[in-house]
């Protein structure tokens, strides 16, 4: 039987990839890609302890996180097209110029 | 139904103005000084219907028939609409020069600048985590887009990438917590978790478990110093108006949840942070203030003194976990305070920069006092009152910091606090001997006086009428109506249940 534990245990490992993913990637778009991750994380979470409660709010949270994360893409995707027409690559250890 | 509205007038017209904002918005030639009237119109009309709302002792859900127990007004959620309109509208008017004298701006900065703030003030009314998720990613996501708005300029896109980086990390960071706390209590609604945490009974080790992980977050976005390495980069990269929106305003917004979590619901959790937090103090204003000292920028200077007054609101939040009576009121008044001058202070730069495209470092003062004596005077107002002189309004707001501390217990913070503030005194006071002691060598300009001039002499005469006391000046409220607004604030979030 799979219960709440499962559900909460592959929502662990996923956040587990996605911040490994944070710290590891060095392209920009692989880490975007992590936080994506991370983000459905937590929706497999609510929508595990949702069901859980026998209480539907979880799940609609979800479907916010789902918009969230997506308005969330829309912006850093702009900012991955300006920062390859100006750098011409996402390798972040030619993109920081910043020093002190 | 409708009479409920009346509530929500100053949420539906910063919603109202963004909304419209975008609509006459074209790509170019933008009449920007139109959009900056109609945008400071509905900010003004915010602004308004805040404050006709404070002090009547208003407390209740918002629109509870449409949302449900999402969104809470009190006093404490108006004090914080207050201060973001007021930042929202100096940072508009006070650039009014800087944006019409840069090719790179049109009419979308003015509708991001207020959907920023709508998500803030959400922020404030917000009495459930999610929300509270939402309205920061609606400031937050505002914010990336503003700091990269000189897209052209590699400094700036590389700022938008770090804090997008990081700030969306610190996001979800908030909602992992919020996830936990959902698991561990069964809602995400603040009634409800208080209900929970003080019951007594109940097992709260999942509780401190997802509110260790919103603290986190909370740190990050104040840049707390394990989690500082954003700040100085995006304050630089960022443009001058954006800067001084982010470290005023958007500085002070996420203070709006944390402390209504952190006073009201996370009671019983205190004492398993005590010792994290003192220790995050610490290094906070020890990290800031090294910071602070080895910058030659002013922007990055600015930036790292910053991060030392996150250190000592974090002293404050300290003092509150171990049961300090004004460490609340004293941290509102703090925020009152450091709103105030930094807006000042960072006002008179970027007013500054406004004709210049330098970068501004200590040697451009060089006898400033000379050719803008009065805007020197103000400007050494803003750095008195950030170092904590006394007479000024930043001074009473370190004196209740340091009081509180030392009333929970906390001697080594006030002492090392105290220490700091005597260190600041080195990257502050160089600012003003640069303005005072050293001769002229730039050509005199002619002296304008606007709208921007006027509103910096009003902000340092707030900074002074609320470093005295009332009885100086009758009918002017003063250092104890500042005091007094705090208090209602803090009291409008009422005694946790027991």
């Amino acid at each position: 039987m799979i219960g709440l534990s499962h559900y909460l245990i592959i929502s662990g490992i996923l956040f587990a990839i996605g911040l490994v993913g944070v710290l590891r990637r060095k392209n920009l778009l692989m880490l975007f890609f992590a936080t994506e991750i991370m983000l459905n994380a937590a929706n497999v979470a609510f929508a595990a302890v949702s069901n859980y409660y026998h209480d539907l709010t979880g799940q609609m949270f979800a479907f916010f996180i789902i918009a969230v994360a997506a308005s969330e893409v829309a912006v850093g995707l702009g900012l991955l097209i300006v920062l390859y027409k100006k750098f011409g690559t996402l390798d972040l250890d030619d993109l920081a110029s910043m020093k002190g | 139904m409708v009479e409920y509205l009346y509530f929500v007038i100053s949420l539906l017209s910063v919603l109202g103005g963004a909304s419209l904002l975008l609509l006459l918005t074209h790509r170019e030639g933008d009449d920007l000084y139109r959009l900056n009237h109609i945008s400071v119109l509905f900010l003004v009309v915010a602004l308004f219907a805040a404050l006709m709302q404070w002090n009547l002792g208003t407390r209740g859900y918002l629109l509870e028939g449409l949302f449900g127990k999402v969104l809470y007004i009190d006093d404490f959620a108006l004090l914080f609409d207050t201060m973001f309109i007021t930042g929202t509208i100096m940072t508009l008017l006070i650039n009014t020069e800087y944006f019409a004298n840069r090719r790179y701006f049109n009419g979308e900065y003015f509708a991001l600048i207020l959907f920023s703030l709508f998500g803030m003030m959400l922020l404030a009314h917000s009495h459930e985590l999610v929300t509270a998720f939402i309205a920061l990613e609606i400031a937050s996501l505002s914010v990336y887009a503003l700091v990269g708005y000189h897209k052209n300029n590699l400094v700036s896109i590389e700022a938008m990438m770090k804090y997008f980086t990081l700030g969306s990390i610190g996001g979800i960071l908030f909602l992992l917590g919020s996830v936990i706390i959902f698991a561990a209590t069964g809602s995400t609604e603040l009634g409800a978790i208080a209900q929970y945490t003080h019951k007594g009974s109940a097992d709260l080790t999942p509780v401190i478990i997802g509110a260790t992980f919103i603290m986190i977050a909370v740190m990050f976005k104040i840049g707390a110093v394990p989690f500082h390495a954003w700040v100085l980069d995006v304050y630089e990269g960022a443009p001058f108006p954006v800067t001084m929106f982010m470290a005023s305003t958007f500085k002070i917004a996420i203070f709006a949840i944390a402390l209504r979590l952190y006073i009201v619901d996370f009671v019983p959790m205190h004492g398993t942070w005590t010792h994290l937090l003192e220790l995050m103090a610490a290094l906070t204003m020890l990290g800031g203030s090294w910071l602070a000292i080895t910058q030659k920028s002013l922007k990055r200077m600015l930036a790292g003194s910053s991060i030392v007054h996150s250190g000592y609101m974090l002293i404050a939040i300290t003092s509150i976990g171990l049961g300090s009576n004004i460490a609340a009121s004293a941290i509102i008044f703090y925020l009152i305070a450091y709103f105030v001058s930094s807006v000042g202070a960072f006002g008179i730069l970027s007013f500054i920069s406004a004709t210049s495209r330098k970068e501004l470092t200590y040697d451009d003062f060089k006898g400033f006092s000379e050719r803008r004596p009065y805007m020197a005077a103000m400007m050494a107002v803003f750095m008195l009152s950030l170092a904590g002189f006394p007479s000024t309004i930043g001074f009473l707001g370190k004196f209740y910091i340091f009081t509180a501390a030392i009333e929970s217990g906390e001697f080594f913070l006030a002492g090392l606090g105290i220490a700091m503030a005597f260190v600041s005194v080195y990257y502050y006071f160089k600012l003003i001997a640069m303005i005072y002691f050293y001769p002229n060598k730039e050509p005199q300009k002619e002296l304008v006086f606007n709208s921007s001039t006027l509103l910096i002499i009003l902000l340092a005469a707030v900074v002074v009428l609320g470093g005295m006391g009332s009885g100086l000046i009758p009918y002017m409220p003063s250092a104890d109506g500042f005091i007094d607004i705090a208090t209602a604030a803090v009291g409008a979030l009422g005694t946790p249940l027991r």
